[in-house]
């Protein structure tokens, strides 16, 4: 660590007080801002990824992943409270590495294929994805998160490189549940012929999209992570700074399917912080007098009025988490309540939240992975001919039918329309 | 929903839905409580249950978290990775039956999987009774814990509960079609898997929902049967698909369900049928296959139509357009068959006679077929074809024995 020059003066047990010191404090670096939940769900997540604090001297590594000794054969241990310029070693690139010290710098993100170095000195090629984790309301900087995603050798990228990425894949299932990696000496070896090759040119090696895809989706799982845990204690992270977030617009086919619902709704996307609505039915605008333009984008509170009840929130709140924690309510709750038409007129409410799971052909890197969470309507004060249901038959009917239609697929696979 | 009740007496209570009263018209009016902007009664009950119990935990597995794609090639199959579902449950056969005990009259035991039952009612328009014991002539609704898809549930008739019927028979068929009908839903669909021979009379009626159109849907068709005016009855072929397939459109029910249950009724030892029921139970697709006879039959109603399943993700990745393909050709009817069958089919459609404007009963005037049926018979270059021999002694029986009554 640190002071491993003085190391031989101290006696062994200061020496052991001091490291569990550091260890702890590391810790606290995620613990004070998230639950103490967070890292069980950090270390649920596959993948090789690192979270740094810039704010304690020496901006050193806080969290590590399970996926990380696979890749580069250090134990997690070793890495905690060191910069991660530990990886970088001969041959990496100069320019690289400034180029990452300056999106650092300026707190944003940086995606470059870079050399780096395992614990054993074999060199090998990962795309580093690095990305700022801002406090949602003063936006200052909480963490970096870096994730590595070996890039592959093109010449190979066949056979050889899916044989590679498929074990490798195989070593990360194991990973999550094994101590000890047995087969990351065999994934190693994979890598390091498959390098040799590659250093013969001093070229970077181009990531492919997939990569540059996991990458990404490795970035938001652990973004969602860490919102998910923030906000049982009150905090909001984002990865950009507030102003710059749009929303997704969703399909065609997705919005056509959900146009033939007919109870009144709101999705909201669970992938952004404060959950934006991104879809809501015609009977939604028509019950609360919000039009579209008004209300895509918002967050649900619009609707809190003076006399909605704070156990609204809370039974929202529990509703999202318990879902979450994969333990399988018994009950569903439907919560009345009173909010706020956009002109100011008030209704009763009968609320039902839910979460929709996405299962697109992505690559789905977090077991409970919520697209979106439905907020099913009823206004109580009407008059409606149930013909023998009751409402919550009525709303439950509403959230199945919203399965159904994100279970479709669309022409590109995907629920949302590529981002601009 | 679903509970024991305190005396023994009662027994399970569901929902139970009553169909609107028929009032003889072949065109059902769908009562569309849409008209109000309200959404599908039938269809949001099923929803809303089907949702509770996968809620619960009864259903093996989340279907909605299991991958989906669409393989790359001009037929856009869709493929599922699911390592928990197989197509065929005849080694959970007797448990399936089983299970069914505890809805015997005056059972104390709860069934999760009764989702709500289905019955014919009095009343102009449809409605829900919240808590009714299950009905003696209707359907019970059965989720479906391995379910190929959202909503996956079992049609099983009533009165299958206390005695073993044949399922296939056209009351259970007018049932399930006319489901399809009242959901009004295109992503609802019912179909029919033919298991082997011992088992296929007992296998149910199945439905689930699926938000995108099935490639076969997708598929173009050309037509081989125009019964416009006559038996209001569209027969067409799949064209270009791997499978040969024929597909029944009508927006009359009871004459599409009389010649479907027909044709899909002829017991033959090389043939097995899947149907598909689409469109809100205005197109049926019926699937033959070449039964395998140590298997039986080899593709579900779901893969006929496009959509497999893979157990693993090796299979799930390297599945091709050209496997499947040659997969379905594979079981599809020789070109013989298929023009015997086709012809068949069209000759059953042509033989309905609709009595119109005032009448609802359709049948089928036998003495016109025999007659019309040896002029066929002259016509077709084939003097013996085997389907047409069964259908011969099939309706030859049934004449016979309404001469006799």
């Amino acid at each position: 660590m640190a002071s491993s020059g003085a190391a031989e003066a101290d006696p062994p047990g200061e020496r052991e007080r001091e490291q569990e010191q550091e260890r702890r404090r590391l810790a606290a670096s995620l613990t004070a801002r998230y639950s103490d939940w967070v890292l069980e769900a950090l270390d649920e997540l596959p993948g090789s990824f690192l979270l740094t604090d810039p704010a304690l001297a020496g901006h050193p590594i806080v969290y590590a992943s399970r996926g990380l000794t696979a890749l580069t054969g250090y134990a997690r241990r070793d890495v905690l409270g060191r910069n991660a310029r530990l990886f970088q070693g001969a041959a990496t690139a100069r320019a690289a590495v400034a180029g990452v010290r300056e999106a650092v710098r300026a707190h944003r993100t940086h995606q470059v294929p870079i050399l780096n170095y395992r614990r054993d000195g074999s060199p090998h090629w990962v795309l580093l994805h690095l990305a700022p984790v801002f406090h949602a309301r003063d936006g200052s900087v909480l963490h970096f998160l870096a994730v590595q995603v070996p890039i592959a050798d093109a010449k190979r990228r066949g056979g050889a490189a899916a044989a590679g990425a498929v074990l490798l894949a195989a070593c990360r299932e194991e990973a999550r549940v094994e101590e000890d990696f047995p087969c990351a000496a065999h994934a190693g070896k994979a890598f390091v012929d498959m390098d040799k090759r590659g250093l013969e040119a001093e070229e970077p090696r181009v990531p492919s999209d997939s990569e540059k895809e996991m990458a990404i989706n490795t970035a938001d799982s652990i973004v969602s992570a860490l919102n998910r845990y923030s906000k049982l204690t009150g905090l909001v992270v984002s990865r950009k700074r507030c102003d710059s977030v749009g929303i997704p617009a969703l399909s065609s086919s997705l919005n056509l399917s959900l146009g033939r619902i007919k109870q009144s709704f709101v999705l909201t996307y669970s992938c952004l912080p404060d959950m934006p609505i991104i879809y809501a039915s015609e009977a939604f605008i028509s019950l609360t007098g919000y039009s579209r333009e008004d209300i895509l984008g918002r967050n649900c509170r619009v609707l809190n009025g003076p006399d909605t009840s704070l156990e609204v929130l809370e039974e929202v709140r529990t509703g999202f988490y318990s879902f979450f924690s994969l333990s399988k309510e018994p009950d569903r709750s439907f919560v009345a309540s009173t909010f706020i038409r956009k002109d100011g007129s008030s209704f009763h409410d009968l609320l039902h939240v839910s979460p929709i799971r996405d299962a697109s052909g992505k690559v789905r890197l977090h077991l409970s992975q919520v697209a979106f969470h439905i907020w099913v309507h009823l206004d109580m004060g009407a008059k409606h001919d149930f013909n023998g249901l009751t409402p919550e038959v009525w709303q439950l009917g509403a959230v199945a039918a919203v399965r159904v239609a994100v279970r479709g697929l669309s022409a590109s696979g995907s629920l949302l329309r590529p981002s601009q | 929903m679903v509970s024991a009740s305190a005396t023994k007496v009662e027994g399970v209570k569901t929902h139970l839905y009553y169909f609107g009263a028929e009032h003889g018209n072949d065109n059902l009016k769908n009562f569309a409580y849409s008209e109000q902007g309200d959404p599908n009664l039938l269809d949001t009950i099923l929803l809303s249950q089907w949702d509770n119990f996968a809620w619960k935990g009864h259903l093996d597995y989340d279907v909605t978290a299991c991958q989906l794609k669409v393989i790359e090639g001009g037929k856009k199959f869709v493929c599922q990775l699911n390592n928990k579902w197989n197509s065929f449950f005849l080694k959970e056969y007797d448990k399936f039956f089983e299970s069914f005990g505890c809805l015997k009259p005056n059972s104390m035991k709860c069934y999760e999987g009764l989702l709500l039952c289905i019955a014919q009612g009095e009343k102009d328009r449809p409605e829900v009774a919240p808590s009714s014991p299950p009905p003696k002539d209707g359907l019970l609704v059965i989720a479906n814990a391995h379910p190929v898809e959202y909503g996956h549930i079992f049609l099983v008739p009533s009165a299958m509960i206390n005695q073993v019927s044949c399922y296939r028979d056209k009351r259970m068929f007018q049932l399930a079609t006319k489901i399809a009908f009242e959901v009004n839903n295109a992503a609802f669909r019912v179909f029919f898997d033919s298991g082997t021979s011992v088992v296929s009379d007992h296998m149910p009626f199945q439905a689930c929902y699926f938000a995108n159109p099935l490639p076969v849907e997708s598929t173009s068709t050309f037509m081989v049967y125009d019964g416009k005016g006559r038996s209001d009855i569209i027969v067409s072929e799949t064209v270009d698909y791997p499978l040969k397939a024929l597909v029944f459109t009508s927006n009359n029910l009871q004459a599409l369900v009389t010649v479907v249950s027909e044709i899909s009724s002829l017991h033959d030892n090389t043939t097995a049928y899947s149907l598909l029921i689409t469109n809100n139970g205005t197109k049926i697709f019926l699937f033959p296959q070449v039964k395998n006879l140590a298997t039986g039959c080899s593709l579900s109603a779901w893969e006929c139509g496009g959509y497999f399943v893979y157990h693993t993700k090796f299979d799930f990745d390297s599945a091709s357009e050209t496997a499947i393909s040659s997969r379905m050709s594979s079981i599809s009817l020789h070109d013989s068959a298929f023009e015997d069958l086709k012809h068949l089919c069209c000759t059953i459609a042509d033989d309905l006679v609709i009595h119109c404007l005032n009448h609802s009963r359709i049948f089928f005037d036998d003495n016109f077929f025999l007659s019309t049926m040896k002029q066929k018979d002259r016509a077709m270059r084939k003097p013996h074809s085997p389907l047409m021999n069964l259908l011969g002694a099939k309706r030859s029986a049934m004449s016979s024995r309404n001469n006799s009554a």
